[in-house]
């Protein structure tokens, strides 16, 4: 009975009659193949003929930090949809060079030169773990091609370290360390100790954190510095203890969820205080820490509430473009998180860069670098987080910050500390060009 | 007189009792994953690279098993199965038609399918970690922390698996089989032990004991697709230190390390702490190439 249709002559051209020759299975490859590549991009509907800018990605989608690499990448693809959806940057679109660097600094410094001097990409927007990051901004100088930072924290990047070249359209520790000292050492304790990931960001951040809570007459009483990637820390942090207010966490990804769980379950987290880098509880880290990551308090520039000043139709729309591209990657459906916000926000500083200097190449970097210095980011759609200052001394952004805690599971604003008020003086001296 | 007074005096003893717990919990797990790679060494000759990706697995399915059922003990079980049988799979199709080839073919096919599986569990499940809840939640006062008796669970199970692993290879008819190809594969096909049925349920267990270990240690970390890389590196260096498909000299080298470890994070930093298995490593290769716990070669 179920074999029946098959007698159908309606059927008879789409069902398995015969023997596949390698003949007939090589001609219908071929031309799968070939009407594949007959198929327009997406933009090319829209564009036609004209020829795309190239926008590269470094981002980690294998290895270590391929977690985090996946959702900052969401953040690059939301913007460069919307940007060609609304007819393009300069009438042109855009097209997307996306690339792995498998979370290793030497495959992403390969990568990279790969992407300048082989596809030929105008501009780049990404880059996530800061070990890389530092990798690669020398190629962008020598190449003289902007680098827009994704997601990459390390202090030095905009300051001892920095070039005319890369730009930071997000925060720092030293202006996170700014807008949560005070509510650290007026509201929850005097005393701290720190444990941070041990590796160029965790120790920047370390030492930011550790000044401003002794500027403000707190004392930094010990910290523990603990290697990427430890899956057991029961042994490092078995030797926090003493007389102190609070502990504070300084990690991400897979280690902020390990030292979430196992604070907790050696009772550090009900003995002190517990506060930290928001990147600890990102919305992709809540599900595995559950109820242990009560009470946490943290710093972040992005948290995906409708509370106070992100109570807007621009943050609406943003929360809900992400929401449904994050589902497609995972089907538990996580929310939003700061990589993608950082990533989205950092193409469209660059939109906007491009279209103030009418960039059309390689040969107008300089014009897009005058045009992006001091690019005041103004809250909307294209900035939903609420925008900000991208200063010209050091390419350092200084946005609005929250301050939350953990409640039931979900983020909730504590104090909204506005960008303005975050702003360190500049540390950066770039080569003459 | 003074000086070692003064040198007992400055002993951390609850530093040292807490240390002791930590190493032997760290290094029961170590042993488990360990176990299993020094196994399917020792009787194929094959540097499993994807051990670490059958850990990962076993958390995955432990998760599945654990939102379905919401049973703990049936995740450890079936997590387990599951991969044995997914590991049993794998050989047939990858590894058995390599047999006899140069050891670098199994290396490149065991990095490959370490790779697939990695990225598998990425687009599978996303980036999102997920949670195994420990069946058992209660802490004991030792000296200043609240020390988790689940972790004291798990040094338990890891050992009564290890336990009931070597029963078996002792008493067992299949343990025979495979203690028999161990020591001399051709002998025993001679002898009618079917030897490439017994390198395929050596490689089912040595994934189902991975399995095992990711579920009990999945509590402690969350689930994601990159926990089996913090375990596959040291389970390496026990297996070398240990002597290369000894068992008993994997479980001893996973305890010794642990411990080491744990010890030396009481005097130095972090940092400098992990890099102990290293220095041990070097050592083992530079003075005992053959293990340190096997005996010495005549």
């Amino acid at each position: 009975m179920t074999e029946k249709w098959k007698d159908e002559a309606w059927s008879q051209d789409i069902w398995y009659s015969g023997k596949i020759t390698r003949r007939t299975a090589l001609g219908w490859g071929g031309g799968v193949l070939g009407a594949a590549m007959l198929v327009p991009a997406p933009w090319q509907a829209a564009f036609g003929q004209t020829a795309p800018y190239k926008i590269g990605s470094l981002q980690p989608l294998s290895g270590a930090g391929a977690a985090g690499g996946k959702t900052a990448l969401v953040g690059v693809e939301m913007a460069i949809d919307r940007i060609n959806k609304a007819g393009g940057i300069n009438g042109r679109p855009v097209a997307l060079v996306a690339a792995d660097d498998e979370s290793k600094p030497d495959v992403g410094r390969r990568k990279t030169e790969k992407m300048l001097l082989e596809d030929k990409i105008d501009v780049h927007v990404g880059g996530f773990l800061s070990n890389i990051c530092l990798a690669c901004m020398p190629v962008f100088e020598e190449t003289k091609v902007v680098n827009m930072i994704g997601v990459c924290l390390d202090t030095t990047l905009t300051t001892s370290k920095c070039n005319r070249y890369s730009f930071r359209t997000f925060d720092y520790a030293p202006a996170q360390a700014v807008a949560i000292a005070p509510y650290l050492v007026n509201k929850m304790g005097k005393k701290w100790h720190i444990a941070f990931a041990d590796y160029s960001w965790g120790q920047s951040t370390r030492d930011a954190y550790t000044a401003e809570i002794k500027k403000l007459g707190g004392e930094v009483v010990g910290t523990t510095g603990i290697p990427l990637g430890t899956a057991d820390m029961t042994s490092f942090l078995s030797k926090i203890q003493g007389n102190f207010d609070g502990l504070f966490g300084i990690f991400f990804g897979k280690d902020g969820v390990t030292i979430g769980n196992q604070a907790f379950d050696l009772g550090l987290t009900k003995k002190y205080k517990w506060a930290g880098d928001g990147a600890i509880a990102e919305s992709v880290n809540l599900p595995a820490l559950g109820s242990k990551i009560e009470g946490f308090v943290g710093i972040n520039r992005y948290i995906p509430v409708f509370e106070g000043p992100l109570n807007t139709p621009s943050h609406r729309k943003f929360f809900d473009d992400a929401k449904a591209r994050l589902l497609k990657i995972d089907s538990s459906g996580p929310l939003p998180d700061r990589y993608v916000q950082s990533n989205f926000e950092a193409m469209n500083a660059l939109k906007i860069g491009m279209e103030k200097s009418k960039f059309q190449g390689r040969q107008d970097t300089m014009k897009l670098i005058e045009a992006l210095e001091g690019l005041v980011m103004k809250e909307g759609d294209d900035f939903p987080q609420g925008g900000g200052l991208l200063r010209k001394e050091d390419h350092q952004a200084f946005i609005r910050q929250f301050i939350f805690e953990i409640k039931g599971g979900k983020h909730k604003i504590i104090e909204t500390v506005a960008g303005d008020k975050t702003i360190v003086p500049p540390a950066c001296k770039f080569a003459s060009a | 007189m003074d000086t070692l007074v003064h040198f007992f005096q400055s002993i951390p003893y609850d530093q040292i009792v807490i240390q002791t717990m930590n190493g032997i919990v760290t290094g029961m797990i170590l042993a488990l994953v360990a176990s299993g790679l020094t196994l399917i060494f020792g009787i194929m000759d094959v540097v499993n690279f994807a051990h670490g990706e059958l850990f990962m697995l076993g958390a995955y399915v432990g998760v599945i098993v654990l939102v379905a059922t919401g049973s703990f003990w049936m995740a450890l079980v079936l997590a387990s199965l599951v991969v044995a049988i997914l590991g049993a799979a794998l050989q047939i199709v990858t590894l058995r038609p390599l047999i006899g080839r140069d050891p670098l073919n199994t290396i490149l096919a065991t990095f490959g399918i370490s790779l697939i599986l990695q990225n598998y569990a990425l687009w599978q499940f996303g980036p999102v970690a997920r949670k195994i809840n420990e069946p058992i939640t209660t802490h004991f006062n030792l000296f200043y922390l609240e020390y988790p008796w689940y972790r004291l669970v798990i040094a338990a199970l890891s050992a009564a698996i290890i336990g009931s692993f070597w029963l078996f290879l002792k008493y067992g008819k299949f343990g025979v089989w495979i203690r028999a190809t161990t020591q001399d594969r051709v002998m025993a096909q001679a002898m009618g032990i079917p030897v490439p049925w017994v390198h395929t349920g050596v490689f089912a267990i040595g994934a189902g004991m991975a399995a095992a270990s990711g579920v009990l240690f999945g509590p402690l970390v969350g689930v994601n697709h990159a926990m089996g890389l913090d375990w596959v590196l040291k389970a390496f260096i026990v297996v070398v230190v240990g002597g290369m498909g000894n068992l008993g000299g994997s479980i001893a080298a996973a305890i010794f390390i642990s411990l080491l470890e744990s010890y030396a994070s009481i005097w130095m930093n972090p940092s400098q702490a992990v890099i102990v298995s290293f220095v041990v490593l070097i050592l083992t290769l530079l003075f005992r190439p053959t293990g340190l716990f096997v005996p010495t070669p005549k």
